[in-house]
């Protein structure tokens, strides 16, 4: 017999998501904004090969903050998940929805019933054809889905990037005024990025089957100038 | 299915042929049938830039099964993948190449050499043809953007995985197409001389091998030829290759089918 004391349910989702929070307010943000040929990944990472954001689908895209090992094994199921269901139907059947609710049903079962939440936080972006439309959608680390119409924020100082993004762009532009404002936003008034602490990748066709395209640092040093 | 997710110890890694064995999928499960479709000759030939590769369109069972089949597909930018024997498992075969090979690139942000590649390919190929009898002998060609060289990998039956450095053949044409190439095949053909004796040796094998099938002019089917160069995969359009073996065509009825001399 378990000798398991009564918690108050309340306090104890109160206490994970505290936890939570805590673990990826030490994370750096990235923003996910649509453009007008396409979508636009943008983070804050200092390491140039532990990246943040990355290919999922022809079509689709990832971005994770918060705990590394823990965004890039849902990263990795993305990736397993994506090819398998293009590989058993077809490349078109592989839809970003589908991939999202089951990030949320993964987070959210962690939260409610792990020892401990996942301290993640996760961007799925789409880019829209004549099947499907452009999206974005964040899920958070207690499993709450959200399809956000123009952009969305993970990560530390979510609310705060938000805010500052919403005030320059309140319209879909293009990619230059898209990353000029993305970045003004992760930074703020008072602080400056270098390119090469910048982690950018877009979706947007070019011809080819895969969309997804990671910008280097002279392209973004191109796109700011 | 739900979100393929691993713990540390069982984690299938970059590997997709891996982690569909995991989760039970059998790609090449045991079986015959007595009515397969079989694909047949295949030629790749090394030239000063890269590959050269050229195959026919049919496709035979107890008869013609298909005229219009494609058995070279770009497996990535660089890398050729061509088949041979079962045309159903080898279809199969290409699709799981193409999918593995990007699988590994979107998991590790690296690109998969292309020796790793055609090593990956050997145990699938033993795998399946020591386990059924739908045999299927593909070929793997590409340009090397390490070694900036192009390379031709033949695999034998059991999976045995062999570095060509001039030419290589696979399917019931073999021997005809591998004589036109062994008079032609110099070290240092270009692109287009490549081209060309890769064309007269399918012509070849069109000829004399009742499997392989030549260019069609009547419904205007021709062979199927691409380059693997420093540009990557490219394929030559139709017309093109209509045109060519054209030529080669007119030539031969010059010379009232005599394959010698100046008019090969």
């Amino acid at each position: 017999m378990s000798n398991s004391f009564y918690v108050n349910p309340e306090q104890l989702v109160n206490d994970k998501a505290q936890f939570a929070q805590k673990g990826i307010s030490r994370g750096k943000s990235i923003i996910a904004a649509i453009y007008d040929q396409g979508v636009l990944m943008l983070g804050e990472n200092t390491s140039a090969s532990l990246n943040k954001i990355s290919e999922i689908y022809d079509r689709i895209a990832f971005a994770g903050v918060g705990k590394y090992n823990e965004f890039d094994r849902l990263r990795e199921a993305g990736i397993r998940w994506a090819d398998n269901t293009g590989y058993v139907y077809s490349r078109e059947d592989v839809d970003a929805r589908a991939l999202a609710n089951f990030y949320a049903q993964h987070i959210g079962d962690v939260f409610s019933e792990g020892m401990k939440p996942l301290e993640v936080e996760i961007l799925v972006s789409q880019l829209g054809n004549k099947l499907r439309p452009t999206k974005i959608y964040r899920v958070a680390y207690e499993g709450t889905i959200s399809d956000e119409p123009l952009f969305a924020v993970v990560g530390g100082e979510a609310e705060e990037v938000k805010r500052r993004f919403a005030l320059t762009t309140s319209s879909v532009t293009s990619l230059v005024e898209t990353v000029k404002s993305a970045v003004l936003a992760l930074t703020g008034p008072d602080r400056t990025l270098a390119v090469e602490d910048l982690e950018v990748g877009i979706l947007e066709d070019k011809g080819s089957r895969r969309t997804f395209q990671r910008l280097s640092d002279d392209r973004v040093r191109e796109l700011l100038s | 299915m739900g979100l393929p997710l691993f713990n540390s110890m069982t984690d299938p890694g970059p590997n997709f042929f891996e982690y569909m064995q995991s989760v039970g999928h059998q790609p090449f499960g045991q079986g015959a049938m007595d009515e397969q479709a079989h694909a047949t000759t295949v030629i790749a030939v090394r030239c000063n830039q890269g590959v050269v590769m050229v195959a026919d369109r049919q496709a035979t069972a107890a008869y013609v099964a298909s005229r219009d089949i494609r058995k070279i597909e770009a497996a990535d930018r660089f890398t050729a993948m061509a088949i041979s024997g079962s045309a159903a498992r080898g279809i199969q075969f290409i699709r799981i190449a193409q999918l593995s090979f990007e699988h590994y690139e979107k998991m590790t942000s690296s690109i998969l050499s292309l020796e790793g590649k055609a090593n990956f390919l050997s145990p699938i190929i033993q795998n399946n043809n020591f386990n059924s009898p739908l045999y299927v002998v593909p070929m793997l060609a590409g340009f090397d953007p390490n070694h900036n060289t192009g390379r031709i990998f033949e695999y034998d039956g059991a999976g045995g995985c062999y570095e060509r450095s001039d030419f290589n053949v696979i399917g019931s044409g073999t021997q005809f197409a591998e004589g036109a190439l062994r008079l032609g095949f110099r070290p240092d053909l270009d692109l287009e001389e490549a081209l060309e004796l890769a064309a007269l040796a399918l012509y070849e094998a069109g000829d004399n091998d009742p499997s392989t099938g030549g260019p069609d002019f009547v419904r205007h089917i021709y062979p199927i030829m691409v380059t693997l160069t420093k540009d990557g995969f490219q394929e030559i359009e139709g017309d093109a290759v209509g045109e060519r073996f054209r030529r080669i065509n007119d030539r031969r009825a010059e010379s009232r089918g005599i394959a010698g001399g100046q008019l090969r």
